[in-house]
């Protein structure tokens, strides 16, 4: 449980002379449940471009389990060893439908060859049914994707990130959109999820974070700013100072 | 020691045959067949000390061996041809006296000596022409024949001359004439010296067989200089190949700078922009026939009016294109280039059917047409004032874009159109006209063209692909980039050509870009910022 | 299994019409005297052969615009690479038959003053060695270039206008006489292919029917990479590249493969085309010819396979109809037809088929408007 799964220290990124990451260190534990906040523009989201392989840092070690380097990775690479990433705005395949989506994301061979010999096999069939009951999608199964409405698009994401079945799973805003019922449902399918694989949220919903009932870390300009429970982090004056007490 | 020289000549001259330059040229050609070679050359020295211009023909007929005395009267003739056809001629007018009887003349004998005196006494008599410029022609002459037996005349010529570049050319020819004689080392070397200051590809052939002389001094000499003006010739020839780049940069910033607004800033792909960089050239056309016409003595005005024209015209397409087209279109570039591409062949063949498909003949002002002398390259003047024209337009976009309302509510636009039309700017109406200006500096581009390229309807089709590679090349959404792209790509086509040919030049520029773009897609001077990298 | 079908109803209906036409056509010619209804008249046959070759190129356009979104502006150059490589054998078929009855030089080598044949034009005197090549050369160079821009990610515009600059790029080295291969009027007085002569009936009959069997065959090939997985996960790239990469498929590899593997059949409408058209020349490469192409999958619906081919065959019949009755407004109809059709018929002619039945609204349909990129 205490076992290192990302790892990321003294990581720099400027764009341009703007320090998107400047001196961000942060450990992931194996089937830890994190949620990171920050105010806009603290470097969340370059954060995940990162660890996905999207965006290459300055400086600074990512390392992904004992000692996997992910910096020379692209996002292919990342995504094949375990990295599953939702983005804060909904995307899916809108064309193909909620079935053929999650198809696309079961884990499996992602090669040329095994593309086009692939045949959908029941076990296939029964696992999409599977994450479609868990985001309740079941009855949306043989729509078009681009058909569905925005939270629903969200649950299809988050099913889609489930069917990858990744080690870390990174979730950008899973609220967003989302009616209360719902975002409280998603945080209790976040829980659910960690402890088998870790979990990363990012999100701006107070209540959200509070639901998620875990480690909070608060960024700020591209560094870790303060981290402990949310208590513990809406204590801080710093924090409160740029981020809560606004 | 050198500076000598040619006193002591005119010194010789001036005293030696003292007798003889007393008299008249008609007593003195008189005299040509009497005596000994060596008499003769007197009196050839003499006739050329007279300074008298008729002379020259008569020299060079008796060069020739065409002088010759009638047994009659021993009257001095020149005769061309042979037997029946012979014919007479007065030495000195060049009038026609007849037929001349087989066997009634004889021919006055030259010798090598003699031809020498000749050759001398021409060279002496069109130095010291009363004329400025053929004494310039006959020094340059003279420079290229590089003939020892001038020497003389040369020096008598140099002594005399007032103009000091004619002076300088005669010194040159001098150096020459001195290094092809057998001279002390030491003359020679710094005859060398002189003709090398004199440079270009005259001197380079005086100068390059002397790099094999057996006088080592010399062959040392010649050869560095050799070098010195290879090299000085090298770089005229990279000026004049720059020079070259530059005006094709500058079409090709003409060309490309209209697409680096609707392409560059906008993000709209517009395939018909070729065809209104040629109803650019088309506007010109009828502007210069209405004059033509009507008021032929405005025609060297013609461009200037056009320009404003061939802008509103483009323009105004462009701006019915946006409304018409382009806007319901926003957000699918791909579909976007094809509709416009649909455009760009309405418009040609509207073009084609209206005005034929034959190239139109635009003319040039007169006070573009002609070329100066820059250093040993030319510069044209269509092709300078285009450079210029092209640097005013991207001055004005520039100015346009920067500093007026209008330019600053199209940045907002670009960069965040919704909270731009929350301020209240009419976004539509921003999109429509920024359209509009990417079109009519098309249009301003086919004026400048319609200069130097055929104007026909398919003059566009050979611009688009070139522009827009030059804005992807240079990074969309940077006018900077578009001028720095244009130039460079000019500039290395023109240097590849003499290598490659001009065909292959194209096709590696091609070939360079595209695999420069796979390289950086962003072109050479991306956009900046966070967003992009996103 | 779930696995839909090889062949929907449209495709199934397109393939039997077109296996009667190539059936028929030869059968009538066969049985009816010439001259009576029935008999298609030879020299109509390389015309219908051509729409049928112009109609396999628009299914390779589909292929790789309609699925994957790359929209190559260049695909007429891979149409041309193959057309060259035919059109090589050909040439050497002629062989001391030619003006200059040289055995080994084609004329305008020897009229140029060629000592000896180019070192790349060895082996094309064999037929087997000339197909190899028409579908290697244009799959080599999709490759080389593709294995490029793809790793780079260029994409959208920035690849047509590549694709664009390719084809001129090639146009232009076409036009060079030091390019071996003609120059400016290319390759042309063929007299026969495997010893029949390109101007008999039967040969002309032989040709067309195998243009209309590479069709069919590129037809069924499509569907059978964009009914799989693979074509799924294409259709994903097209939709949100992003989101496909973060599921872990290496989008580079899927893109370079269906580009490959659609400059091939390009290739291969392009041997079939020359042989029947009887020339290839630089002007195959120029730019506004593939362009052309694109009008072809957009009228007919791109995305559909059938509808680029049926989009082919409506433009090519009406380009020659109306450049032989009404040559100025070829242009026009052809602009208006790029203007119409990607505003108000952004799914073509199938698509407007489509919408008459209730319910017929085919998977992979392409979304209204295109999905702004996953960022």
């Amino acid at each position: 449980m205490n076992e290192t799964q990302l790892y990321l220290n003294d990581v720099h990124k400027s764009f341009d002379g703007f320090k998107a990451i400047d001196g961000l260190s942060l450990a992931i534990a194996r089937g830890e449940l994190r949620a990171v906040v920050g105010p806009n523009g603290a470097g969340k989201t370059t954060m995940l471009d990162i660890v996905t392989g999207k965006t290459r840092p300055d400086s600074g070690r990512v390392v992904w389990g004992a000692d996997t380097d992910l910096t020379r990775l692209d996002e292919a690479d990342c995504a094949r060893l375990g990295i599953g990433r939702k983005f804060q705005k909904p995307t899916v395949f809108e064309t193909l439908s909620v079935e053929d989506n999650v198809m696309l994301a079961l884990a499996g061979d992602r090669g040329i060859v095994a593309g086009l010999r692939h045949r959908r096999t029941a076990r296939q069939s029964a696992r999409i049914g599977e994450v479609l009951d868990i985001v309740g999608l079941g009855a949306e199964r043989g729509r078009l994707a681009g058909a569905l409405s925005h939270g629903q698009k969200q649950w299809l994401e988050i099913g889609m990130l489930l069917a990858q079945e990744p080690q870390l799973l990174l979730v950008d805003e899973p609220a967003a959109g989302m009616t209360d019922h719902e975002t409280m449902r998603t945080a209790e399918l976040l829980r659910t999820v960690a402890g088998a694989h870790s979990v990363l949220v990012i999100e701006h919903d107070m209540d959200f974070v509070r639901a998620l009932d875990c480690k909070v870390t608060v960024l700020n300009r591209g560094s870790v700013l303060a981290e402990g429970s949310l208590d513990h982090v809406s204590a801080n004056p710093e924090v409160i100072e740029v981020y809560l007490g606004r | 020691m050198r500076r000598l020289l040619p006193l002591l000549t005119l010194l010789c001259l001036a005293f030696g045959p003292l007798p003889a330059l007393s008299q008249s040229l008609e007593a003195l050609i008189r005299q040509l067949p009497e005596g000994s070679f060596s008499d003769r050359a007197e009196v050839v020295a003499a006739i050329a000390a007279t300074l008298d211009e008729r002379a020259v023909g008569v020299l060079e007929a008796l060069g020739e061996g065409d002088l010759h005395q009638r047994k009659a009267d021993g009257a001095i003739l020149k005769v061309t041809g042979r037997g029946s056809k012979a014919r007479a001629f007065d030495p000195l007018t060049g009038e026609e006296l007849g037929p001349v009887p087989a066997r009634s003349t004889t021919a006055i004998k030259v010798n090598n000596a003699l031809r020498r005196a000749v050759r001398s006494g021409i060279a002496t008599l069109t130095l010291m022409h009363r004329d400025p410029t053929r004494r310039l022609a006959a020094a340059n002459a003279a420079f290229q024949s590089a003939d020892p037996d001038q020497l003389e005349a040369l020096g008598a010529a140099l002594a005399a001359e007032q103009d000091a570049s004619v002076a300088e050319a005669i010194a040159q020819a001098q150096a020459a004439a001195l290094l092809a004689s057998d001279a002390d080392p030491a003359l020679r070397v710094e005859a060398i010296e002189t003709v090398r200051a004199r440079g270009g590809r005259d001197a380079l052939a005086v100068l390059t067989p002397l790099r094999a002389s057996e006088v080592p001094l010399i062959a040392e000499a010649a050869a560095a200089a050799v070098a010195e003006i290879e090299r000085s010739q090298a770089m005229w020839a990279r000026a004049q190949n720059v020079w070259f780049g530059l005006s094709l940069g500058s079409v090709l910033l003409l060309a490309a700078v209209g697409l680096g607004i609707t392409f560059g800033v906008m993000g709209v792909i517009n395939m018909a922009h070729g065809e209104l960089i040629m109803l650019g050239a088309y506007t010109t056309f009828v502007t210069q026939e209405l004059i033509r016409g009507h008021a032929p003595g405005l025609f060297d005005w013609s461009l200037a009016i056009a320009a404003p024209l061939a802008f509103l015209v483009a323009g105004g397409i462009g701006v019915a294109m946006e409304r018409g087209i382009v806007r319901h279109l926003y957000g699918r570039p791909l579909e976007t280039l094809l509709a416009t591409w649909g455009v760009s062949l309405i418009l040609q063949q509207t073009v084609r059917s209206v005005f034929g498909p034959t190239n139109r003949e635009v003319g040039n002002p007169s006070w573009m047409s002609g070329a100066f002398q820059l250093g040993e390259m030319t510069v044209t003047l269509n092709r300078l004032t285009i450079i210029l024209f092209a640097l005013v337009v991207f001055a004005g976009l520039l100015v346009l874009l920067r500093r007026t309302p209008f330019g600053l509510r199209m940045r907002a636009v670009t960069q965040n159109r919704p909270m731009a039309a929350e301020m209240g700017i009419r976004t539509g109406w921003i999109d429509a006209m920024t359209f509009g200006l990417g079109a009519g500096v098309a249009g301003l581009a086919g004026v400048a063209l319609s200069q130097i390229d055929n104007v026909s309807p398919n003059l566009g089709q050979s611009y688009i692909i070139d522009s827009f590679l030059v804005v992807v090349f240079g990074g969309a959404g940077n006018l900077w980039g578009t001028f720095a792209a244009a130039f460079s790509l000019g500039i290395v086509n023109k240097f590849l050509e003499p290598v490659a040919g001009a065909v292959l030049a194209k096709i590696l520029v091609l070939v360079f870009i595209i695999l420069f773009i796979q390289k950086r897609p962003r072109g050479l001077f991306p956009q900046r910022g966070r967003a992009v990298e996103a | 299994m779930v696995r839909k079908g090889l062949i929907d109803r449209r495709t199934g209906l397109f393939l039997v019409v077109l296996f009667a036409v190539i059936v028929l056509i030869p059968l009538g010619n066969l049985l009816l005297a010439p001259g009576t209804a029935g008999h298609v008249p030879g020299y109509l046959l390389p015309l219908l052969g051509k729409y049928l070759c112009f109609a396999l190129l628009a299914v390779s356009l589909d292929l790789v615009w309609g699925y994957a979104g790359i929209l190559s502006l260049g695909h007429g150059a891979f149409f041309a690479l193959g057309g060259y490589a035919m059109g090589m054998h050909l040439m050497r078929e002629i062989g001391d038959r030619g003006v200059y009855a040289n055995p080994v030089l084609p004329d305008f080598m020897v009229f140029l003053s060629y000592e000896k044949l180019p070192w790349y034009w060895h082996g094309f005197d064999m037929f087997w060695f000339a197909c190899l090549m028409v579908l290697f050369v244009p799959g080599l160079l999709a490759f080389v270039f593709g294995w490029f821009a793809f790793r780079s990610r260029v994409t959208g515009v920035y690849l047509s206008i590549i694709t664009q600059a390719l084809t001129y790029a090639l146009m232009l080295a076409f036009y060079r006489n030091e390019m071996g291969l003609g120059g400016n009027n290319g390759l042309t007085d063929f007299r026969d292919v495997l010893g029949f002569s390109l101007s008999d009936d039967s040969t002309r009959i032989a040709l067309f029917v195998l243009s209309g069997l590479a069709l069919a065959f590129g037809i069924i090939l499509g569907r059978f990479i964009t009914g799989s997985k693979f074509g799924m996960v294409l259709v994903g790239v097209r939709d949100a590249e992003s989101r496909t990469r973060f599921l872990g498929y290496r989008v580079e590899h899927y893109k370079l493969f269906v580009f490959t593997v659609s400059a091939m059949l390009a290739g291969l409408a392009g041997a079939l085309y020359v042989p029947q058209v009887g020339i290839i020349n630089p002007g195959e490469f120029s730019p506004a010819n593939s362009i052309e192409i694109v009008i072809w999958v957009a009228l007919g619906g791109r995305c559909t396979l059938v509808g680029a081919a049926l989009g082919a065959l409506i433009v090519a019949a009406a380009k020659s109809w109306l450049t032989a009755n009404f040559p100025e407004a070829w242009l026009f109809v052809l602009g208006a037809a790029f203007v119409l059709v990607t505003i108000f018929l952004p799914r073509g002619v199938i698509g407007l088929l489509d919408g008459l039945k209730p319910g017929g609204r085919h998977r992979h349909a392409l979304p209204q408007a295109a999905p702004e990129p996953a960022e």
